[in-house]
């Protein structure tokens, strides 16, 4: 807000200044940036090398089917090509490379520096890499995953398949998910907490909205399928037989637990895309979008309706009908929302003056490819018709015309808009138009005839087939046609290996967008902005045209950097209004070291070493503590805040901290749910559920366990209200006291546990409980643990009346396990005793 | 973040019928045993050689007393027995499937004879097969590594070509309508 010229530095000092404080170091300490540029881009590069393997597998299966009856390839390595081809591509490309370019993108978008958890990112980034590697490190020892990528047990339960290749799916994909749910949650945090000074809810740009809602989609919908991997691979390696029909559980468990993910998957990754087609279309049609509202509606609706369809995957499993024909209905409405974007975009382009671009080709592939396979899942959509074609190849016709029409080539698009951002240079005009044409062609050689050979009957996931069937002739065409795809890729690629040589400079803006992304210098600084403008409109770069200059001359908000530390707003969730100064973290060791520690202790559950196993955990949780130690308040900062400014995040009880603990919770409580949901679905369907005749523990040690639990929450909840009254005498005390009574809770609770008659390995009902005790016991030590963290910060005036932060940070924390606690003990301990006298 | 107060009551009144029906359905699962009908009919899938109805010499084709037409069939690893069958066209057929090992699906291309076999329950379908002619019976639902050459064969033929297998009256096998 310095806008006297004598006083102003010059551009080029400011930048100094600024990298001083951001820059990113080189060499080894590369590995320690956080900053969301760089994550960012390590995602995309990361996710396209797995897209280019999982496309090799494909050209793999695609030989071998070229021709009837060949064996070039024998069924054991086939069954694991299509696994991982299936698993590569959804969690290892497509996920991962849409997170990052929102990561990339997101901050630049809404007018902030970084992402508001930079370490969480690379932390997230970091696992991603080392779970890829230790999956596709069983792809080279010949040991990968046979299952399919939807794991059905028992197929995948240790009876019949025996040997790590199914640990190798379980553990490695639940580790890659940390990244996953991790960047969903900061993602959320950044689209809400770090706008641009008055940039309301509906003048961000729509991109953001479509990542808004991935973002929480990703909160809700991965955690059913980490709880699923976590049991099957308990059901593996300990024998808890949660899936065993014979001992009380359900197999059908299974699939409710992974569509129940799988479905609202596939949304995750189209919403992000079509945020791509959103942003590109008005910019190429040189004219706003049409019906921004009704799209922002369209979005949130796809989002809730995603997360009722989740059965239409299991229509010939032997649904009730009524189930049946509420989940077809389900199927076919989530197709209106998706019809709303439709028109907008056509109406777009249909009002405006579009320009056919490179990336404006990918997008009208895009607008042909997935309206076929948005009919098809209408299709499919209508049961009857759906058990004639259930499991056949018009199925992998009908999900790749979504898949890849719905996020490859969206994805492109993107890629040859932003390309000119990541690298500040073109791409070849004449090679980027051949690689559409070959893709496009290529690509509906490939699969439009695979919808006649599913018609013919032809079963998905079979190595080779008979002649005679009629299956031949398709069967070769789509062969032909996955290798011109296959050239159409190849071409892409050389197109953006070439661009970086030999492409010419791009300047600043070349397409003329109306986002603030375009507002930073191409390739951008790792501070993105040297003055965060106020941005309360829609096109800011149409509305404002000497933007760059401005803010890159610090005309605008909080271009000094005085005290060293990396800053951006932090601002009201729905207007926008500043409400302090967020300080983050910068570069560290600490996210690669600590997802180094849980990659160990991936390998060690692979391998059943538990004692190698153990001392991984304790190294992660030593490495955590000191992530939670080292990420303190700036003591000092107080003295460098100008006046008029507003307070910096660590002295409010409001800050991002609190907004990623909330939506860390809800990540946290779907998993929760998921687990009750698992308990009341096999009591109630699954043939020989086993509950005992009494309640499985002893409720009086458990109610004494748990009113110890209560009294700590509600004396931390006292704290928090004395701190907001800004006292904190005796505070240390308090806090020692809180995480005493907290552990004997845990004590009396493991007692408790121990004197029942539980067997887990017995029945489905046991091993169902101990996860439930499992669970409680987690979040009550942790509580334990963050509580004495902050009495010993208290010395050291990290936490206190001018920094009470951290305990407000803390508190949602014991308020949920509380909340489990209860809710567990009412179903465990009452619900029975209800039962019985019932 | 200011809600408006109106708004806020009406929110209340939304989340409260949504708790009273979720209750309702909760205590009706829970004490009353009223569920949506799934999977009603369970067998014991490591022993079905010892079960009165998928006992080897009951598998098939049967008509029963009033000429209803029931086919019995288990699925394994990798194979669907018997291998043959032969069954007339027109005709409504009950098709009644067990899996002795993993998950198996069935499907009969180009007809409607498509379901998923679960170990632990009886897959029951009915149709009618309009066409006649030789149809394969394929597995579509991956079962491990001979899942390709899961299939067996349907002959099906003019009703009235057709002449029922000549077998003692069929043992077990309820009828769950």
């Amino acid at each position: 807000m310095n806008t006297n010229n004598e006083t102003r530095k010059t551009r080029d000092a400011l930048h100094d200044e600024f990298l001083k404080v951001w820059g990113n170091p080189r060499g080894w300490h590369a590995l320690t940036i956080v900053n969301h540029t760089t994550v960012g881009i390590r995602f995309m590069v990361t996710g396209g090398i797995f897209f280019l393997i999982g496309g090799l597998l494909a050209m793999l299966m695609r030989t071998q089917l070229a021709l009837p009856e060949q064996d070039i390839i024998e069924p054991k390595l086939y069954d694991q090509l299509f696994t991982m081809h299936g698993t590569v591509m959804m969690f290892l490309f497509a996920v991962p490379v849409l997170e990052g370019l929102a990561m990339y993108l997101i901050p630049k978008m809404i007018g902030a520096r970084d992402l508001v958890f930079p370490r969480l990112s690379a932390f997230g980034y970091w696992c991603y890499l080392f779970g890829s590697l230790i999956l596709m490190s069983s792809l080279v020892l010949g040991i990968a995953p046979a299952g399919g990528w939807f794991m059905y047990t028992p197929l995948t339960n240790n009876v019949y398949s025996p040997g790590p290749n199914v640990d190798f799916w379980l553990l490695g994909v639940t580790f890659i998910e940390i990244s996953a749910v991790s960047a969903g949650i900061e993602l959320t945090v950044s689209i809400l907490r770090t706008r641009t000074s008055g940039m309301a809810l509906l003048h961000m740009p729509l991109f953001c909205w479509y990542i808004l809602v991935m973002a929480l989609m990703i909160v809700f919908g991965f955690p059913p399928l980490i709880l699923g991997s976590i049991l099957l691979e308990l059901e593996r390696a300990v024998g808890m037989p949660f899936f065993d029909v014979a001992r009380g559980g359900d197999p059908i468990l299974w699939q409710h637990l992974f569509w129940l993910f799988g479905h609202p998957e596939v949304y995750i990754i189209f919403l992000p895309a079509a945020g791509i087609v959103s942003t590109l279309l008005p910019v190429f049609s040189r004219q706003p979008i049409v019906g921004y509202r009704w799209i922002v509606l369209a979005i949130i609706s796809t989002g809730f309706i995603s997360f009722g369809l989740w059965v239409h995957h299991m229509f010939t499993v032997g649904i009730p009908q009524l189930a049946q024909a509420f989940f077809s209905m389900a199927s076919m409405l989530v197709a209106i929302p998706t019809g709303i974007q439709l028109f907008a975009w056509l109406a777009t382009l249909w009002t405006g003056r579009p320009v056919y671009h490179v990336p404006m080709l990918w997008l009208v592939g895009f607008l042909f490819i997935f309206m076929i396979g948005g009919l098809t899942g209408v299709m499919l959509a209508l049961v009857p018709f759906n058990w004639q074609v259930h499991d056949t190849h018009f199925v992998v016709a009908h999900l790749h015309y979504v898949m890849v029409g719905g996020m490859l080539f969206p994805l492109l698009a993107g890629l040859y808009y932003w390309l000119p951002h990541f690298s500040g240079r073109m791409p070849s005009d004449k090679l980027a138009r051949w690689g559409f044409w070959l893709t496009f062609v290529g690509f509906n050689t490939t699969f439009l005839v695979m919808h006649l050979t599913g018609f013919l009957g032809m079963p998905r996931r079979v190595y080779t087939y008979q002649a005679g069937m009629g299956w031949e002739l398709p069967n070769s065409v789509s062969s032909v046609g996955g290798f011109i795809m296959a050239m159409g890729i190849a071409m892409v690629l050389l197109d953006i290996v070439l661009h970086f040589r030999f492409g010419r400079p791009a300047g600043s803006n070349p397409w003329g967008a109306d986002t603030l992304e375009w507002a930073t210098d191409t390739p951008p600084q790792p501070y993105n902005f040297i003055s965060l403008p106020d941005c309360p409109m829609r096109h800011p770069m149409w509305d404002q045209p000497d933007l760059q200059t401005t803010i890159a001359e610090g005309h605008h908000g909080l271009s000094e950097i005085d005290h060293g530390r990396r800053e951006t707003w932090g601002s009201d969730p729905v207007s926008g209004a500043i409400r302090e100064i967020i300080h983050l973290p910068g570069n560290s060791w600490l996210p690669f070291y600590s997802a180094l520690a849980l990659s160990v202790l991936c390998i060690s559950l692979l391998t059943r070493t538990y004692s190698m196993a153990l001392i991984a955990v304790v190294a992660s949780l030593l490495l955590l503590l000191s992530w939670s130690w080292k990420n303190c308040v700036y003591l000092e900062a107080d003295s460098a805040v100008k006046p008029g400014y507003p307070p910096l995040h660590s002295r409010t009880f409001n800050g991002p901290g609190l907004w990623g603990m909330v939506v860390t919770l809800l990540a946290d409580g779907a998993l929760f749910l998921a687990i009750l949901f698992g308990w009341l679905y096999l009591r109630v369907v699954a043939p020989n559920w086993q509950a005992p005749d009494t309640a499985p523990l002893a409720w009086l040690p458990l109610l004494i366990s748990g009113v110890l639990l209560t009294v700590a929450t509600f004396w931390h909840h006292f704290i928090v209200r004395r701190l907001r009254a800004g006292r904190d005498d005796h505070l240390q005390g308090q806090l020692w006291g809180i995480a005493v009574i907290g552990l004997a809770h845990c004590c009396v609770f493991i007692w408790a546990w121990s004197a029942s008659s539980l067997v887990a390995t017995q029945t489905a009902h046991d091993a169902v409980i101990a996860v439930i005790l499992m669970y409680q016991l987690f979040h009550s030590g942790l509580a334990v643990i963050m509580t004495a963290l902050q009495a010993k910060r208290v010395a050291y005036g990290y936490v206190g009346k001018t920094a009470p932060y951290e305990i407000a940070v803390v508190k949602p924390w014991w308020i949920y396990t509380n909340a489990v606690f209860w809710l567990s003990f009412l179903a465990v301990i009452m619900l029975p005793i209800a039962w019985r006298s019932a | 973040m200011h809600i408006d107060p109106l708004e806020k009551k009406w929110a209340y009144a939304a989340v409260g019928i949504a708790g009273l029906f979720v209750g309702i359905i909760l205590i009706d699962a829970l004490f009353h045993g009223i569920n949506a009908p799934s999977h009603v009919e369970t067998i014991d899938s490591a022993s079905l050689h010892l079960s009165e109805e998928f006992d080897e010499d009951n598998l098939g084709v049967q008509v029963d007393e009033s000429g209803n037409i029931t086919i019995r069939m288990v699925a394994g690893r990798y194979g669907f027995y018997p291998k043959h069958i032969t069954v007339p066209a027109d005709t409504s057929l009950t098709f009644r499937w067990v899996s002795m090992d993993v998950l198996h699906g069935v499907h009969m291309p180009m007809t409607n004879m498509s379901t998923m076999i679960v170990p632990g329950y009886v897959a029951q379908v009915t149709t009618t097969l309009p066409k006649p002619g030789e149809y394969p019976l394929l597995c579509n639902e991956y079962c491990g590594i001979g899942h390709d050459h899961m299939w067996s064969n349907v002959s099906v033929v003019a009703k009235e070509h057709w002449a029922a297998p000549g077998k003692a009256p069929s043992k077990g096998g309820k009828d769950n309508d």
